[in-house]
């Protein structure tokens, strides 16, 4: 921000980030500039530590170094302004609340400590609901929905975030075809009002066609671009049977010297 | 105190008993209520802990103090509940002991503490130590007036601190990551919980003893859980179902000579949660039983395979 | 064996306790075998559950006119012990609820069950409603049979049975249940019977439970099942070493704990408690890899290792510029360089340090392992060439002679990014 007269300063910036879970790395070194609002996707394959990257960004894990900016400022000044959609797997699906409820979750950092949600929040949930075709079940409970409504439940509450940069880690994840059409429609709709969406995701088909920018990790960066000049052949060989046992290694390496600190 | 023990032991009802159980009723109501919480954040145990270490607090409050009146009793025992479960946040910080190990370790050897300082007090003859074993098994017949207000009142200061936090703690028990990544300090709010189960197992002291006293943050829960698929309905049932368990410990222990009230409320809340269970509408098992039915393919089919 | 049984020393009372701490340490020895399963598979709640939970199958049993520590009692107590699992199961996928939440309700209902039993009949049986929780340990001695001309107390007897059964036991299963505590679907796969594996673990538990609740109670038994098994965890890695640690420490602190109790006069279950959570402590402060002690050492040791490495790489790096190395700064600093003055990795030289020879190999495995993963992390990471030079800071330290010859090998012929030579291996 000090440099006023150039640009503005990139949407989400990752600066040599490594995270390492009880002292092994598990991502190294990600240098991670994403300048303007687009569809951004995050590809790799298991256990590269692509959850993890957007963790890092939301502060749920720590940094061994490197830092995360969103406008150039750190997570705490903007978090209203960052939503997000954990992996899914994560979720209690016996939770006794409604889809209406999980929705109007999204409406609690705005609201605060103890204020309830009134009607302007609930008119917002139902207005999200709608967005994601869900409206007719918003009452029923959780676990009674199919795979694809439960991703796309998630997805109301972020929107009910109403916030400019979204982090959604494998929304597609046991999702069919025509849900997985519908919830792209909902993202590239947020994309053309403005905001940021970085997207976790699995299948190269269909990231190849909806995605404008994508990012390939396998416990370090490696590539990251337009869609059409990073999804290469030979990019997508050093993803998916690259250097991992190597970093493997060494994160094995410093984790059994470390386990000391 | 031995003129309201005398009283209490007789079965008539006098205005000393019901507002005894009246206390302990609010003790059941709330503990139903916060144990629906911990029951939420999938940490029914969490209060097993904390209530096996609460003798080393009774017996150091007395100790230190000379007095036996159930507030300093009941601060020491809160002192010690939070410094048992501090233990438990310790072993996990610094060891690799295993969250079960952890757990079964604080209740052993705190429990064991706590027998050890209680036996050398009632070995000693220490004056007034009568009766402090009464906090193994609960026993509400010796409890005054001016207790039970005390139990009711902490227990409507616990339910009005579950009600405050409520959007905030449901949050956090349905998706802690979502909590973290918008900002909500789920720590603090996972501590503020663990200290309200803490509380509800000191009060419940009296009217189910160390031992037991788990068992109303956790039954009742369990019980309601059984009849709703929404949070206040879970929460006004395992309140509703505490408070009734609690009354006919209560009610009964008064009438048999001799006998704990814990037990006595525990098997109460056991008997709702067994009836839950069966009979409660789709979660029963009566009614997954005829869903069952209803689902398998009528008789002229099955004969076809 | 015991002083008791040869004529040095008899007075009644020194004999009365050695009885009870020889049957203390046979219940603890007992429950320490079962324990160590039990906490590797991680199923320590479980273990207090069944204290608990066998009161009432010992209370009908002996409701039932069997005498306390008759094979009557402990086969009931086993049964009420299997079906408290079952029971449980039942429970839990009847209320779709957690582990945790159908051991909670059945446990307590159970226990609330055999006090109520227990208490409604206590006039009537010989059951002490208090032994329930705390055990009569004291009073063991006084309960004998004639064996010879040896007054054996009954509850010694027992005692020694059952740590006989399960010792026989578990070394003719120990191949099964080591293979199905480290990984039961393999084991399933293997052919192992893993249901009857971990039905045999849970009896044995039972077992152990019934003759722990008569010497300590139905929950002090949790801390002989699990806290020694905990301690040995801490401090040997192999499963049959912590068998044999948890056993010794489970005797060692029953008879620790009993001489303690009748020296401060006080329950002698309770301080046995106690005494085990010392060791546990002790096991945590001390244990030889991961103990608070060790630990605080090898973070030292790493700390100072870094310190050394990176002034002889300051040295070796101002050489290679043909510079002066910047002096050292802080005292951690100074004293690093003495020490290395002292081990002959440094010589004094009039303009101030240089290498030794010694010292110069050391150095250029740090600036060989920088250079090397600054080459890496350039070809493979996408890191501008101002960012490599914070992670390989970091890294240096942490790389072996093999690792730096793979990435060598990896890195290829490509070199150092900012142009500077990568020495070659020692
Ligand atoms: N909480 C944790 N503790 C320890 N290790 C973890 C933790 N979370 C993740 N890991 C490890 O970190 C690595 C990266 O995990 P991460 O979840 O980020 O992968 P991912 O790319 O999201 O994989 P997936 O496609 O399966 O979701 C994995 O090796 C995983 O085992
Ligand atoms: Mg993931």
């Amino acid at each position: 921000m000090a440099d006023a007269g150039s640009s503005a300063p990139p949407v989400v910036e990752f600066h040599d980030v490594t995270v390492a879970y009880s002292g092994r790395p598990v991502l190294w070194n990600v240098d991670l500039t994403i300048t303007e609002p687009c569809l951004f996707g995050i590809i790799g394959p298991n256990g590269a530590g692509k959850s993890t990257l957007l963790k890092s960004g939301l502060g749920l894990v720590p940094l061994v170094h490197g830092t995360a900016r969103f406008w150039g400022r750190p997570l705490a000044d903007v978090r209203r302004r960052v939503g997000y959609v954990p992996q899914r797997e994560t979720v209690d699906w016996d939770f006794p609340v409604s889809v209406m409820d999980v929705v109007l979750m999204g409406t609690y950092g705005r609201l605060g400590w103890f204020r309830r949600p009134g009607s302007r929040e609930r008119s917002l949930a139902r207005e999200c609901l709608d967005r994601v075709g869900l409206i007719d079940v918003a009452d029923r409970q959780i676990g009674r929905l199919s795979g694809g409504q439960q991703q796309r439940v998630f997805l109301a509450r972020a929107l009910a975030q109403e916030a400019d940069i979204y982090f959604l880690d494998e929304p597609m994840a046991g999702v069919d075809a025509r849900s997985q059409e519908q919830i792209f429609g909902v993202l590239a709709g947020l994309r053309s009002e403005g905001r940021l969406v970085v997207v976790v995701h699995h299948d190269l088909r269909t990231a190849a066609t909806w995605f404008d920018r994508v990012a390939l990790i396998d416990m370090r960066l490696v590539a990251t671009g337009p869609t059409a000049e990073v999804l290469t052949p030979d990019n997508l060989r050093r993803t998916y049977a690259g250097q991992v046992d190597l970093l493997q290694e060494i994160g094995q390496a410093v984790a059994a010297r470390s386990r000391t600190t | 105190m031995s003129p309201t023990a005398c009283l209490a032991a007789a079965p008539a009802l006098t205005h000393n008993t019901l507002v005894v159980a009246a206390g302990v009723a609010a003790v059941g109501c709330a503990a139903g209520v916060v144990g629906s919480l911990s029951l939420l954040r999938k940490r029914p145990l969490i209060g097993d802990a904390a209530a096996h270490t609460t003798l080393v607090g009774v017996a150091a409050a007395f100790l230190l103090t000379g007095r036996r009146d159930l507030p300093t009793l009941l601060t020491g025992a809160l002192v010690a509940a939070v410094a048992g479960l501090a233990a438990l946040v310790l072993v996990r910080r610094f060891t690799r002991t295993r969250d079960d190990a952890a757990t079964a370790i604080v209740i052993g050897v705190g429990f064991g503490l706590g027998i050890a300082l209680l036996s050398g007090i009632t070995a000693r003859g220490l004056p007034g130590s009568a009766g402090l074993e009464q906090f193994l098994l609960g026993h509400t017949a010796a409890l005054t007036v001016r207790d039970a207000v005390l139990l009711a009142v902490v227990s409507a200061v616990a339910v009005a601190v579950v009600l405050l936090g409520l959007k905030e703690a449901t949050l956090v028990a349905f998706d802690a990551d979502f909590a973290a990544a918008t900002g909500w300090p789920v720590g603090l709010i996972d501590q503020v919980l663990v200290t309200l189960v803490a509380v509800m197992v000191v009060v419940g002291l009296p009217a189910a003893g160390a031992v037991l006293v788990t068992a109303l943050v956790v039954i009742p829960p369990v019980a309601a859980r059984q009849w709703t698929d929404r949070v206040p309905t879970l929460l006004v049932l395992g309140g509703t179902f505490g408070l009734v368990a609690a009354i006919v410990g209560v009610a009964v222990s008064a009438v048999v000579p001799r006998m704990p009230t814990g037990p006595l409320v525990v098997l109460a809340a056991a008997t709702i949660c067994i009836v839950s269970l069966l009979i409660a509408p789709r979660r029963g098992w009566l009614a997954r039983r005829h869903q069952q039915v209803t689902l398998e393919p009528p008789p002229g089919m099955r004969r076809l395979r | 064996m015991n002083p008791v049984l040869d004529g040095w020393s008899i007075d009644g009372a020194t004999a009365m306790h050695a009885w009870a701490i020889a049957t203390a340490a046979t219940v603890a020895a007992a429950c320490a075998l079962v324990g160590t399963l039990l906490v590797v598979r991680r199923m320590s709640l479980l273990g207090d559950a069944l204290g608990h939970a066998v009161l009432p199958g010992i209370a009908v049993a002996v409701l039932a006119g069997g005498r306390p520590g008759s094979p009557f009692v402990f086969a009931a107590a086993v049964a009420t012990g299997l079906l408290t699992v079952w029971l449980t199961r039942l429970v839990r996928s009847a209320g779709s609820l957690s582990d945790d939440a159908g051991t909670g309700v059945v446990f307590t209902t159970l226990f609330a069950l055999g006090v109520v039993i227990v208490t409604a009949a206590a006039s009537r049986v010989d059951l002490d409603p208090s032994c329930m929780l705390y055990g009569i340990l004291e009073l063991v001695p006084f309960d004998t049979v004639s064996i010879g001309d040896l007054e054996v107390p009954r509850g010694f007897i027992s005692a020694a049975v059952v740590l006989g059964t399960l010792t026989t036991a578990a070394i003719a299963t120990w191949k099964l249940q080591v293979f199905t505590a480290f990984d039961a679907d393999a084991a399933r796969a293997a052919g192992v019977p893993v249901a009857a594996v971990t039905g045999g673990l849970l009896a044995a538990t039972a077992l152990a439970t019934v003759a722990g609740f008569e010497v300590v109670g139905a929950v002090l038994v949790v801390a002989m099942l699990v806290v020694p098994a905990a301690a040995a965890e801490l401090l040997v890695r192999r499963l049959h070493h912590m068998v044999l640690v948890a056993v010794a420490l489970a005797v060692v602190g029953t008879c620790l704990g009993y001489l303690a109790a009748w020296r401060w006069n006080a329950s002698a279950a309770g301080m046995i408690a106690v005494v085990l959570g010392l060791e546990y402590v002790a096991a945590v402060v001390l244990a030889a890899d991961d103990g608070l002690v060790a630990r605080g050492l090898g973070r030292l040791r790493y700390a100072w290792r870094v310190l050394c490495e990176d002034r002889l790489a300051a040295v070796w790096r101002a050489e290679e510029k043909g510079t002066a190395a910047t002096a050292p700064v802080s005292l951690v600093q100074r004293l690093a360089v003495g020490w290395l003055r002292l081990t002959g990795r440094f010589v004094g030289r009039a303009g101030g340090l240089a290498l030794s020879s010694a010292g110069r190999r050391e150095a250029e495995m740090v600036v060989r392992s920088h250079r090397l993963w600054e080459a890496w992390l350039g070809q493979h990471a996408q890191l501008p060439l101002d960012h490599l030079h914070p992670p390989a800071e970091w890294v240096e330290h942490h790389l072996g002679a093999a690792m730096r010859q793979r990435i060598e090998a990896e890195v290829g012929a490509a070199g150092d990014p900012h142009g500077s030579d990568i020495p070659p291996e020692a």
